[in-house]
């Protein structure tokens, strides 16, 4: 293939018709094309909900949008945002797909300090794939907040807030890693590895400065005993999103280097699949004696409350089968595949078990007799589960897209998938 | 100065002209669930004899307050008087105050999507020289008053001084500035209409709780 290069990246010089219309592309396509209906719906009911105050019908006295309006406030539904329920699918997808991401970019960043030559030989794939992942996440938390008025982030910052940390901290991360993939993908060995060594531990330490910054985030909701009460929550969210991570770096392997890699191939995974059980055995650990420490009123909910189910549905699939069906070396991949699958499964319902368990106790219990009701014509909730909106299980799916657009596009001009002898 | 509201919550008799009277007056957005101030009924019985208690809240206006923490953009400040106010314009909708306030004080204004909440009628009566808020304007069975908890010689210092009263959630460690009166009369019945944990203060035991919170504040 032709190519062109440029400060010694080569990007291959493919046709219009093959950057974007590939297979890949076109399943692309489908899942934004979804997520755009997503993005539609959301955007409507926000920022196009028909709505009153007692102005308007002072002000406008006869009028039809005001009297539906009026309407909407007393039998509608109330808005986009539930009053009980502030974060929703959007923080759990935004939550999985970051730190997923940024779990395999760490690490692969181990990996190459630690010289495990497969993962340096496939390493600029993985990364970029774990950086698609990080702009899946970022395009979700997007379409949650209101758009219109992100600038206040940088005009009034308050710097001590654990979202505004996040956001210059992806100003760092995000060029960090791109830097990071240009020199696995230059061809530069040799200077390259005069700074790999500084650049892979500043990655990591920004790695691990993400994480903190989430568990912050988490932990300056006061109100939220779960959240607050959960031991060591950034070693918690490094220890689930690996789990995570390396069922998607063997699902990646699988797809992208089953052929390319030849023999190598059942190397590679075999180290994933040990790899995955030290951290699954770390995640079982964890999760047999958070609970000693998590407030008894949460602590309750989840594991014998309402949300039993999910949070042993969750141990079954993040943890048990995945354990049993990885613990044996198998001559056959479909049991690791299988074992993958649950895991990304499982571990996304921990995400949301997680979420939506932060406010499954609700905060209107205010003068400790009882919970009061949230609406005039509503019963009082003990405890609070909804499912989530159509249109955001819709945008969710939509970030699958940008993740393998974003992802097919930089393989298709850098070829971040081949492998590369260091 | 340091405004706060002092609750005979036990006066309560659940007309909602409160609740009318502060969508009028600040334009709050129409709705069963958009509500910056509330009443809540609690029902039981004591030896089979039901009774029912009305609880009147609001933002709490805390001087720790978690929210003003977790806001990235200010939208969430300390306004005047140590009130904790809701800019509109600035509210980026992320929600980190509605699911730091352990009050559920929060919701969200879909004509401006932003968060909106109590604001003590800061900005449409207290700043233009009235001394009431909407809310307490119109209670017929005088169940709020509002004041400077600075004012040692005001009536909202002096009422305290001089009643035992508690704040809500208290081991938040948010230090409310919503204070319900206990009653004085009939206080077995009064023990039951609040939470078992539930501490109840004099002046003397909750001025420093305050003065301390508020050093806090203005140290950081």
């Amino acid at each position: 293939m032709k190519r062109h290069e440029i400060a010694g990246v080569e990007i291959n010089a493919v046709s219009i018709r093959e950057l974007l219309f590939s297979k890949t592309m076109l399943l692309a396509y489908l899942l934004l094309a979804l997520g755009a209906y997503g993005v539609w719906e959301v955007f409507s009911e926000r920022y196009f909900l028909l709505t009153a105050n007692a102005f308007d019908a002072g002000l406008h006295p006869g009028s039809t949008e005001v009297a539906e309006a009026m309407k909407e406030a007393v039998f509608g539904v109330g808005g986009e945002v539930k009053r009980e329920q502030p974060w929703t699918l959007y923080i759990v997808n935004y939550m999985y797909m970051i730190y997923t991401g940024s779990a395999i970019i760490f690490f692969v960043a181990l990996a190459e300090i630690f010289n495990v030559k497969l993962i340096q030989r496939t390493a600029a794939g993985f990364i970029t794939f774990g950086l698609a992942m990080v702009f899946g996440g970022l395009f979700t938390i997007a379409v949650d907040l209101n758009i219109l008025h992100m600038h206040w982030m940088f005009l009034t910052p308050n710097i001590r807030a654990g979202m505004w940390l996040m956001l210059p901290l992806y100003t760092v991360y995000i060029p960090f890693v791109l830097f990071e993939i240009y020199l696995l993908i230059t061809n530069k060995h040799d200077w390259a590895k005069k700074v790999a060594y500084g650049i892979l531990i500043l990655s990591i330490m920004i790695d691990l400065i993400e994480y903190y910054i989430q568990a912050k985030l988490f932990n300056m909701n006061t109100a939220r005993h779960l959240w607050t009460t959960y031991p060591i929550l950034t070693l918690y969210f490094i220890v689930s999103a690996f789990v995570a991570a390396i069922a998607i770096m063997v699902l990646y392997s699988y797809f992208t280097h089953r052929r390319s890699l030849g023999d190598d191939f059942h190397i590679l995974i075999t180290f994933l699949r040990k790899s995955s059980l030290y951290v699954i055995a770390l995640l079982a650990m964890y999760e047999a004696t958070a609970y000693l420490f998590i407030d008894k009123e949460w602590g309750a909910i989840i594991l014998f409350g309402e949300y039993k189910i999910y949070f042993y549905i969750y141990l079954f699939l993040a943890v048990g089968l995945p354990f049993a069906l990885e613990f044996k070396e198998h001559s056959n991949n479909i049991w690791i595949i299988i074992g993958s699958l649950s895991v990304i499964l499982g571990t996304y319902l921990g995400r949301y078990i997680f979420v939506y368990g932060g406010n499954a106790y609700p905060m209107s219990n205010r003068f400790g007799l009882g919970f009061e009701k949230y609406g005039e014509y509503e019963q009082a909730k003990e405890f609070i589960f909804f499912s989530p909106h159509s249109s955001e299980v819709l945008v969710v799916v939509g970030s699958l897209g940008v993740v393998l657009a974003i992802y097919k596009i930089l393989d298709m001009l850098f070829s971040v998938s081949k492998i590369r002898e260091h | 100065m340091n405004y706060a509201m002092v609750l005979d919550y036990q006066n309560c008799i659940n007309c909602k002209a409160c609740e009318v009277a502060c969508k009028e007056q600040n334009g709050v957005q129409l709705g069963a669930d958009k509500q910056r101030i509330w009443v809540s009924t609690y029902e039981n019985s004591i030896f089979g004899n039901p009774f029912v208690a009305f609880h009147p809240s609001q933002c709490n206006h805390c001087v720790d307050a978690p929210c003003v923490s977790v806001c990235p953009t200010g939208a969430s400040y300390f306004a005047e008087g140590g009130l904790v106010m809701a800019n509109k314009d600035k509210c980026i909708l992320c929600k980190g105050c509605m699911e730091a306030c352990p009050y559920d004080a929060r919701f969200v204004d879909d004509k401006y999507v932003a968060v909106d909440k109590c604001t003590f009628c800061f900005d449409t009566r207290i700043s233009k020289g009235e001394t009431t808020t909407a809310c307490q304007a119109t209670c017929p069975t005088k169940v709020r008053l509002f004041g400077d908890l600075d004012d040692e010689k005001g009536e909202l210092v002096q009422l305290l001084k001089k009643r035992k009263f508690f704040v809500l959630k208290e081991s938040e460690g948010t230090v409310p500035k919503l204070f319900y009166l206990f009653p004085e009369k009939d206080t077995s019945f009064a023990e039951n209409s609040i939470g078992k944990g539930t501490t109840i203060h004099t002046w003397e035991s909750y001025k420093p709780v305050i003065d301390k919170a508020v050093a806090m504040r203005r140290k950081s």
